[in-house]
């Protein structure tokens, strides 16, 4: 019975191997986060489809993989992620295709040692929180859609220009708005750190409440740490996120609370995903203005309700 | 619907995968230790954290590695516990996996706080991914044969599932049933429930690494505990596990696919829709077995099979 067994393995393999013409492209370009979405359909315009596979309001690490991301990513000219681990398991396989000659980039590719966060081998992945590092990413997305389309490269070049002026013109506002902070007050406490590269850029100190796993829960001594720090500095605000769970944003308000020190949520802030697609926050650039505008005027500083160009609604 | 060579991929990989699982986990069923496979998806935490101290990476190498030694340590300690504890098995796993469990949550506390090392993130493959990263078998100038790598991977460990089983398949299926007789025949029982264990251990993390958790500890016990339901003959025990180990991979993808679609909704998860598949012919199993419905089973399960090779 054995002998017939071992046999099995080997027919089976015989059985689901398929004649395979040459791969065809459907001319496609797929991006992994919305994020980097956003930036190729702006710098695009209507020269190109661009397909993006992590939903919005989705966070990548609890996305759950499906077959037909498979079909687009096989079918399409050109594949671009964010790398540094974001994607998990996709990104190394990703990387493996790319590895292997298939029109492949990862949008973080070439930026310095010095401008990532983390540890060499290990940078934190969030570099978008930072306006003027994704401004780099967005010029690296407009070079790979001129040499992967040179026809149209005026046109690709002519948009990124003024997409980058948009960006920078975000950024400067963004500078301008976060001193007016009162400086003691300059702790942006969170639910888990996403916000490293905004702090960096921006001078302002943040603090999550659990670690960057997921597994890694927040201990009590943890959270006691962090009401104290809050007492101390008289901060008045932490902030939730939209993909991650408030509970422990809630036991520090509690804690902060039995030492008559009174801390509000200063509002919801996009870490890994943007907001609904079609709205203002739907876009890179409405999604930062957000978080900028809320953390600002939650922390005691004063930055425009309606945000850096008055297309924000509170 | 939108069938393409992917999804022959992904039940290559799948059947492979429900294969290499309901092999072992037919004698660990009769071992009642089916939820061996559960144990160890946990158990692995403190494997990864100390293979992370050790070599600084999260590379899949040293992770598979360290996993693959927690596997087998949460093996070995849960029949130490079962032996000199006077625990029954099913207590045993459950202390051994939830203490390296927490093990694992404060070693990552103490000391790799700032990186992500869940196993999910670190260990576990997806199954759906698997045709992204394929190896050409051969090639001529007309046509193209390629599989997954994961396709290799996993055949490998089946194939060595049944090697071992076949080589030792008298020695394993005394031990299962009599261990007394099989040690005054001198089969070492011990030494054969050591390596059964190795092989769930090991077969588990590969797996784990390819495919992805749910649909691993699903294989190992379901498939077993249906055909349990229609036969008690060892030998067609084994050969029926495997049918409807690959017959869910086939089901779980053709309705992945099919099944959302019909009432209009996109595709669904593939390694979840064939765990929910041999969910469903276990069902089937139960209704429609040989004894079906009519014969209540549970009186009968706590008698010892019948061995009838």
């Amino acid at each position: 019975m054995f002998k017939s067994l071992i046999l099995l393995p080997i027919l089976f393999l015989a059985g689901a191997c398929t004649k395979k013409n040459k791969v065809t492209t459907d001319g496609t370009i797929v991006t992994t986060i919305g994020m980097i979405a956003d930036v190729t359909r702006e710098i695009a315009g209507d020269k190109q489809e661009v397909i993006n596979l992590i939903g919005e309001g989705i966070d990548p690490h609890t996305h759950k993989p499906l077959k037909s991301e498979v079909d687009r990513i096989q079918n399409a000219e050109l594949v671009l992620y964010n790398g540094l681990l974001l994607e998990g398991k996709m990104g190394t396989l990703l990387n493996t295709r790319k590895e292997k000659g298939n029109p492949v980039v990862a949008v973080t590719e070439g930026l310095e040692d010095v401008e990532l966060i983390g540890d060499a081998d290990h940078p934190d992945p969030h570099l978008w929180m930072d306006v003027s590092l994704w401004t780099k990413v967005a010029g690296k997305i407009g070079g790979e859609l001129i040499r992967h389309d040179s026809e149209n490269s005026d046109h690709y070049t002519q948009r990124l220009a003024e997409y980058q002026k948009h960006l920078t013109d975000l950024h400067t506002h963004a500078l301008m708005v976060f001193p007016t902070i009162p400086p003691g007050q300059r702790v942006l406490v969170t639910a888990h750190d996403a916000f490293s590269y905004l702090g960096r850029a921006y001078g302002i100190e943040v603090r999550g409440i659990q670690g960057i796993s997921t597994e890694s829960e927040a201990g009590t001594k943890d959270i006691n740490d962090l009401v104290d720090h809050l007492v101390e500095k008289k901060i008045p605000a932490i902030f939730v996120e939209s993909s991650v769970s408030d509970k422990s944003v809630k036991a520090v308000i509690e804690g902060a609370a039995q030492k008559g020190h009174t801390v509000k949520i200063g509002g919801e802030l996009f870490s890994d995903a943007m907001g609904q697609p079609g709205t203002y926050e739907g876009t890179y650039i409405g999604m930062m203005d957000h978080n900028i505008t809320t953390i600002v005027n939650g922390l005691g500083g004063t930055a425009p309700k309606n945000g850096f160009q008055g297309k924000l609604n509170d | 619907m939108n069938w393409t060579v992917n999804d022959l991929h992904i039940i290559l990989v799948g059947g492979l995968c429900a294969m290499a699982c309901a092999l072992p986990g037919t004698f660990l069923l009769l071992r009642r230790m089916s939820m061996m496979g559960d144990a160890i998806s946990h158990a692995v935490l403190p494997g990864l954290a100390i293979a992370f101290l050790i070599s600084g990476t999260r590379t899949s190498w040293w992770m598979f590695f360290g996993a693959a030694i927690a596997g087998i340590l949460t093996a070995l300690f849960s029949q130490w516990i079962t032996r000199f504890g006077k625990v029954e098995r099913g207590a045993a796993m459950g202390i051994v996996f939830t203490t390296l469990f927490a093990i694992g949550l404060i070693l990552i506390k103490q000391t790799a706080d700032d990186v992500d090392l869940d196993a999910a993130c670190v260990l576990y493959g997806a199954l759906e991914y698997t045709p992204l990263n394929l190896v050409t078998l051969f090639e001529t100038e007309t046509t193209i044969l390629q599989v997954p790598h994961a396709a290799i991977v996993i055949g490998a460990t089946l194939l060595f599932n049944i090697l071992v089983i076949g080589f030792f398949f008298k020695e394993f299926t005394m031990a299962s049933f009599d261990p007394a007789l099989a040690e005054t025949q001198g089969f070492r029982p011990r030494l054969m429930h050591y390596l059964l264990m190795t092989m769930v251990a090991v077969t588990t993390v590969a797996a784990f690494e390819a495919v992805g958790s749910i649909i691993v500890i699903a294989m190992l016990i379901v498939p077993p505990a249906t055909a349990f339901l229609i036969t008690r003959k060892l030998p067609v025990l084994i050969a029926l596990s495997l049918i409807v180990a690959v017959l869910s991979a086939i089901l779980g993808q053709v309705s992945s696919q099919a099944l959302p679609y019909l009432f209009g909704l996109p595709e669904t998860t593939s390694s979840g829709m064939m765990a929910t598949a041999s969910g469903f012919l276990f069902l089937l199993a139960w209704l429609f077995g040989p004894d079906g419905l009519i014969k209540k089973r549970t009186g009968e399960l706590e008698k010892p099979m019948e061995l009838e090779d």
